[in-house]
């Protein structure tokens, strides 16, 4: 299975940068999140995903480090995570880590309302 | 246009076409230059996108010669006052949309924070992938200024009105 990477585009700075490790199963989204139809962007991400943990059993680390994302990117975000409680319920070890930045007003409601929608642990960590 | 009694506080005016590219260097720009702390900045930020955002994807007036997605004409405007920053957009709706935009925004000024972020989670939830989402829109920016969201919705005739939002971020 190939790495699945999307670099960032300076013009397009509401694409975020992706980096799904096919080899370590450590899975990055990092930048911001507010493109037109962001369903037809995080199509290829549900399903490589889907593949490489509830098809292959494989472990999976998601490190969220978005710094914005909008409630049409948080909808597809949601499907990201219910991938990951799928296969977590089916034995495959899943870990989530929240990268934040200090002076961001609302993560830490918007990393608790995705816990409760989903039933998983997700560790929040501060923004290096 | 402005008048004159409206360019007191203003920042940013545009009335036009709205696309991604627009909305991304306007909030970017934003960023530089609006003289408040960090917090009220992100607060203004992700306010303006969500809003600006419903201008392109829900305006009954389209942008064809652009693009096929996402490109309304509408307006935006941030102005700057005492205590608080206002961030409005206008576009033109059917008539028919009005309703139910009037009909949401109320229920989302009637709720207290744990019932709006209880609203965000159901409504995100039963989204369809493809669902861009004005009202989730809506749900996160009366969460994120914690105050009422202002609407107005004028008709202009059998069938259009104008429709207005402004949301307030509190200087701190």
């Amino acid at each position: 299975m190939k790495n699945l990477i999307v670099d960032a585009v300076p013009d397009s700075p509401y694409y975020p940068e992706i980096n799904f490790n096919a080899e370590n199963g450590v899975c990055k989204l990092s930048g911001e999140s507010y493109m037109e139809e962001a369903y037809k962007f995080y199509t290829p991400l549900l399903n490589w995903l889907k593949e490489y943990t509830l098809e292959r059993k494989n472990p999976v680390t998601l490190n969220l480090k978005l710094t914005y994302f909008n409630t049409n990117s948080s909808r597809l975000l949601l499907d990201i995570l219910d991938v990951l409680k799928k296969s977590q319920e089916a034995g495959t070890n899943v870990a989530i880590n929240w990268y934040y930045e200090e002076d961001d007003p609302d993560v830490k409601d918007e990393v608790e309302d995705f816990e409760i929608e989903t039933g998983l642990k997700i560790t929040m960590k501060p923004m290096e | 246009m402005l008048l004159n009694n409206q360019l007191q506080n203003n920042i940013i005016y545009y009335h036009g076409p709205v696309n991604i590219d627009l909305i991304s260097f306007t909030s970017n720009y934003m960023k530089q230059h609006i003289q408040a702390d960090t917090v009220v900045i992100s607060k203004i930020y992700k306010v303006f996108i969500e809003l600006a955002q419903n201008v392109s994807y829900y305006s009954a007036e389209q942008y064809s010669n652009l693009r096929s997605f996402g490109t309304g004409i509408g307006w935006f405007r941030i102005d700057d006052h005492d205590d608080h920053f206002a961030i409005s957009t206008g576009n033109v709706i059917f008539r028919e949309h009005g309703l139910v935009l009037k009909k949401n925004s109320e229920e989302i000024n009637s709720l207290k924070e744990d019932e709006l972020r209880e609203l965000k989670r159901n409504t995100r939830s039963q989204a369809g992938q493809r669902d861009i989402g004005a009202h989730i829109g809506l749900i996160q920016t009366g969460l994120i200024t914690g105050h009422s969201i202002e609407l107005s919705i004028e008709p202009q005739d059998e069938k259009f009105s104008l429709y207005t939002i402004t949301a307030k971020v509190n200087k701190r």
